[in-house]
């Protein structure tokens, strides 16, 4: 009996939660220009829920997140090429609407021709990924030959920074990443995400070619031979491949000391072991889970998880990095 | 749910978590300009250079005495800029143009290229080629 009136009062509870008046959050969305943003969506998220909401911004650059229940919201707004925005604890009341500009920053490209929002929107519309089964090899082995597209970030993983690799990584980005081996037209960071990249494949070999990068291509070898016993410091790192079923498993270790880790400017160790595992679920996709492993700089290793489109229009071209790299003595740090 | 539908879900989940990975990075831009510090100019293209790792182009701008600097302005690398249909002739000496951008900050003459208009109104750079450039 009790236990009914129990439950009775829990639906009562339940309903009543429903059907409470809602709330809203409105504004308008400007550029770092100050222009209207239209087009822009605008994500929401209760704290402490999985509830979600989103709108998109139409003339004015103006939205409204409708139906919100009561409590505090997490808003967010990505665009490419720009900073992301995030704003966290906007409290929604019942039968109100709160009020919340936002304004978009830049990001690392500053609006840079070719390198902003507009370029970024005109390759994702190049984007179109054939579908089909996994092209094999002649032995079998799915093939990941082909060229591309820069990878998505399915599941960043949580990795947990240790303090010396934080505050290194701090004063690089105060340093606004003036002394990036990149900006001196050398290899950029380990794990970041080429922008378009194409793979060609052997029995004993696989090379990556890229064309924003110095030296403009990646060997991992598969013919089973084994990590040397008195290493060469690779910028890439030693990186041998081997098969377990249709994933290929990447073993990469012996890094060049002066290498960046990844995008957010953090270092790595002498004791820095990258295992990647590939696979091509079908013609157009590739999927790659990374895992870094670095007790010196990591708690514990980190796993993420990022997948390419195929781009079979696209085309690796020459990039030669020193040619007229005029930015060098222009670029201050903090 | 099919393997497409699976993966358009993944895409318009991930395309909020792809900010960090700019289009392209050579360096940072923050370390060159100054996003405090936007500047129009009006000239003539003096020069291209279709250079990586960062195409440039020069202008002569003629100030209201009349006295003539010549400024040097930044785009985006070539490989990218001709996958979105531009060649090392989308620009050219003698054409008259309005380029907007961030100053430099060691204070040269010098600034990053956001938009650049021709005479006849014609945006270039911008976007694709086959769409004439943004809204």
């Amino acid at each position: 009996m009790r236990t009914t009136f129990f439950l009775a009062a829990l639906c009562a509870a339940a309903v009543a939660f429903a059907q409470a008046p809602k709330g809203s959050i409105a504004g308008a969305v400007t550029n770092p220009n100050g222009s209207q943003a239209i087009g822009v969506t605008v994500n929401a998220k209760l704290a402490g829920s999985t509830a979600t909401a989103k709108a998109t911004t139409a003339a004015g650059g103006k939205y409204t997140l409708a139906d919100l229940a009561p409590g505090s919201w997490d808003i967010s707004v990505n665009v490419a090429a720009l900073r992301g925005f995030e704003q966290k604890n906007v409290t929604v009341e019942a039968g109100k609407a709160t009020a919340l500009n936002i304004h978009l920053e830049e990001g690392t490209q500053m609006s840079t021709l070719g390198e902003d929002t507009l370029a970024a929107m005109a390759h994702a519309k190049r984007h179109n990924a054939p579908t089909g089964p996994t092209p094999r090899t002649a032995e079998g082995k799915p093939d990941f030959s082909g060229v591309w597209w820069q990878p998505v970030v399915t599941d960043p993983g949580k990795p947990e920074w240790l303090p010396k690799a934080i505050e290194i990584a701090r004063e690089r980005t105060e340093n606004n990443r003036k002394d990036s081996p990149q900006a001196h037209c050398l290899p950029s960071a380990i794990v970041r995400a080429r922008p378009l990249h194409q793979f060609v494949q052997s029995k004993d070999f696989l090379v990556e070619m890229f064309d924003d990068d110095s030296p403009g291509f990646h060997q991992i070898y598969l013919d089973g031979r084994k990590h040397p016993k008195e290493p060469d410091y690779l910028w890439y790192g030693d990186s041998l491949g081997h098969w377990e079923g249709d994933t290929l498993v990447i073993d990469r270790v012996n890094f060049e000391e002066a290498v960046w880790l990844d995008q957010d400017s953090h270092p790595h160790s002498d004791k820095l072991h990258i295992i990647e595992r590939y696979r091509r679920p079908d013609m157009g996709h590739l999927e790659q889970e990374v895992t870094v492993e670095d007790p010196g700089v990591l708690a514990k290793p980190w796993t993420f998880k990022r997948v390419a489109e195929l781009g079979p229009a696209e085309t690796i071209r020459e990039f030669m990095c020193t040619e007229n790299n005029r930015d060098l003595v222009h670029m201050v740090g903090k | 749910m099919s393997i497409r539908q699976h993966y358009f879900a993944l895409a318009v989940v991930a395309l909020g978590l792809s900010i960090a990975a700019p289009v392209s990075a050579h360096h940072s831009f923050a370390a060159e300009y100054d996003s405090k510090k936007p500047v129009t100019l009006s000239g003539t293209v003096t020069k291209m250079e279709w250079t990586n790792p960062h195409a440039r182009f020069y202008v002569d701008v003629k100030d209201a005495n009349g006295a003539v600097t010549n400024w040097e302005l930044e785009l985006g690398s070539p490989n990218g800029l001709m996958r979105l249909g531009w060649t090392r002739n989308s620009l050219k000496a003698g054409d008259s143009i309005t380029v907007e951008g961030y100053l430099a900050k060691d204070g040269s003459k010098l600034a990053n290229a956001r938009s650049v208009v021709m005479g006849d109104g014609k945006k270039v750079f911008a976007g694709s080629s086959s769409e004439e450039g943004s809204k």
